[in-house]
């Protein structure tokens, strides 16, 4: 089997008062789909963003490791844990070239997560430019992204509030393909959509990232959905009592 | 799990009678004609005192807009609205406005429909003092008893951008139950949320609904509707496809399954046929036999042959076995000719 393409292993996350995050590890390969489920205030998405080198928690990292195999041996984590703000601030400028081209983040709720006042067209161009290898006609590569999310031609003139909810999943599902990265992080894809929009968006997902052969860390509340889609769980166990205002 | 309600001589509390809207919506240009959208297409309903049901479907499918003319937000373009017994649809404002405390509506934005510079308790003690008409110190020892009630006796000053989502929609849920309403219509009263704080919200809403007060929640999560309602309306096109009682039987109609559980069939591509079934362009049952009924005939609700009481289906293929009389023989295995109109 290939190399993983993203190894996460005793992940400890500190907040100022209490721990985020115990001993959270996860493994994701390539063409394969790893899910994170747990109720909410588990930490799912800071375990997520951690996986991509984003941790914006103080004190944060205190325990952990983060390896890329497909990469290199190298552990992204060592001289992070527990070096506070500053030492977290230089590994989010390390491994910002890995952001987009290698793994790349499909946010929650995609009509706020688009920027309402570019074309998805223009968006499109943006992460199309964050690719290793620069194609030959951006506008072509915009059409082909279009077309294989389902979504007309037409769309890419398109602003974000022209778009139904279920469009704009996918307009945020081909910005994130769109730099061809090897690993992509879906986070609760499926909020908002009814049942059936649910399932074809999360179908689509998984298609694309079948067809550009990248592993899926998909973020999910619906164990029905993960128990029929994933080929690994991990589980995060529930916070302490007590509803945090979001 | 809740109690079902058993009907009585009382009237219902809501009951719709072939209730249609069409919206018009304008074309591409000034002098495009006007298209119509027949939003609600033909549903009857009857609602007893102490009754939940809810009402499921894809977006689009007409549910929001049921539920608005039921609290006569919108006029309906044919059919009537009756409430306890009472004529309800198309009466001047100023007749309905006196029942209007009685049925009560929790809306979808729960930020949205609270005053930001008013803190929980004051918003139910002015919902008290104006609809229900109570002095004040009553109306105040009322409202934090209501929110106590709720869970939210520790949060009584608080202001709406202090709480948490679920928190908000309990202001929302006290402010409509301190009115004691004998009809609640929500409007997907936990959309945004996390489906653990989901739940508790329900909670608060249905099990403080006040004795024989009916509730009417429309939602897409169907977890919700499993665990909370007693009767459960699938929408499809402005129509009723099909209407259950999960706790005793499953959805039959093949796109109340999809909805139900989007993996247990392969997906409905979601084009809606113009005439006669809907939901025909998709459906796993079209045969040979029922094929020009379905392309032609709308279907009504019907019974289910040797279904449970009250389960009730709009469908040709699986109700066209109850019109030919002895149930002796399997309908899948005997081709005998239908009995063809």
């Amino acid at each position: 089997m290939s190399e993983p393409l993203v190894v996460v292993e005793g992940l400890s996350i500190q907040a100022p008062t209490r721990l985020l995050i115990r001993d959270v590890g996860l493994i994701v390969r390539p063409r394969r789909i790893t899910a994170l489920v747990g109720p909410s205030g588990a930490g799912k998405s800071l375990t997520a963003r951690a996986s991509m080198g984003v941790l914006d928690v103080i004190p944060g990292l205190v325990a952990g490791s983060l390896r890329y195999p497909a990469l290199g041996p190298q552990d992204w984590f060592q001289g992070v844990v527990g070096g506070g703000e500053r030492a977290q601030r230089r590994l989010l400028e390390a491994t910002r070239s890995l952001r987009g081209a290698y793994v790349s983040y499909s946010p929650q709720a995609a009509s706020s997560a688009l920027n309402p006042g570019r074309t998805i067209g223009w968006q499109l161009a943006i992460a199309i430019g964050r690719r290793v290898e620069a194609p030959a006609s951006v506008g072509a590569e915009v059409r082909s992204l279009l077309a294989e999310v389902g979504l007309p031609a037409r769309a890419a003139a398109a602003l974000p509030a022209e778009l139904s909810g279920g469009m704009a999943q996918r307009a945020a599902l081909a910005i994130a393909i769109a730099p061809k990265p090897r690993l992509v992080i879906a986070d609760e894809p499926e909020t908002g959509l009814d049942p059936v929009l649910r399932r074809s968006v999360i179908e689509l997902m998984i298609q694309v990232c079948q067809v550009h052969q990248a592993g899926l860390l998909l973020i999910s509340h619906h164990q029905s959905t993960v128990d029929r889609i994933a080929d690994d769980v991990v589980v995060l166990p529930a916070p302490p009592a007590g509803e945090v205002a979001a | 799990m809740i109690t079902r309600p058993t009907w009585t001589d009382e009237a219902p509390v809501v009951e719709l009678i072939d209730l249609h809207k069409r919206f018009h919506r304008a074309g591409a240009w000034p002098w495009s004609p006007r298209q119509e959208v027949h939003a609600v297409a033909g549903v009857d309903l009857r609602i007893a005192p102490g009754e939940v049901v809810a009402l499921v479907g894809q977006s689009g499918s007409g549910k929001t807009t049921v539920s608005r003319i039921v609290l006569g937000l919108e006029e309906p373009s044919a059919g009537e609205v009756r409430l306890e017994g009472q004529r309800w649809s198309g009466l001047a404002e100023a007749q309905r406005r006196a029942q209007r405390v009685h049925y009560q509506y929790v809306p979808q934005d729960a930020m949205g429909a609270l005053d930001p510079q008013q803190s929980a308790l004051e918003h139910i003690e002015e919902t008290l003092k104006v609809l229900a008409g109570l002095p004040r110190a009553e109306a105040r020892e009322k409202a934090a008893e209501m929110l106590s009630r709720l869970g939210l006796g520790s949060r009584l000053h608080a202001l709406p951008r202090e709480m948490s989502g679920g928190e908000q929609r309990r202001v929302t849920i006290a402010r409509v139950l301190a009115l004691s309403p004998r009809l609640v219509v929500a409007d997907e009263p936990t959309s945004g949320l996390d489906p653990d704080r989901r739940e508790s919200v329900l909670e608060a809403l249905i099990a403080n609904l006040p004795p024989r007060a009916a509730c009417i929640l429309v939602t897409h999560d169907m977890s919700e509707a499993r665990g909370w309602c007693h009767r459960v309306l699938a929408m499809i096109a402005g129509r009723v496809i099909e209407e259950v009682d999960l706790s005793v039987s499953e959805p039959t109609h093949p796109y109340a399954r999809v909805l139900f559980d989007p993996w247990s069939a392969p997906l409905p591509r979601g084009l809606l046929a113009d005439q006669g079934c809907p939901y025909r362009p998709d459906c796993p049952l079209v045969t040979a036999e029922v094929a020009h009924l379905c392309a032609t005939t709308v279907p009504s609700l019907q019974p289910l042959p040797r279904g449970p009481d009250g389960q009730r289906v709009a469908c040709h293929a699986l109700t066209a076995s109850s019109s030919s009389p002895p149930p002796s023989s399997p309908p899948s295995s005997s081709p005998s000719p239908a009995p063809t109109p």
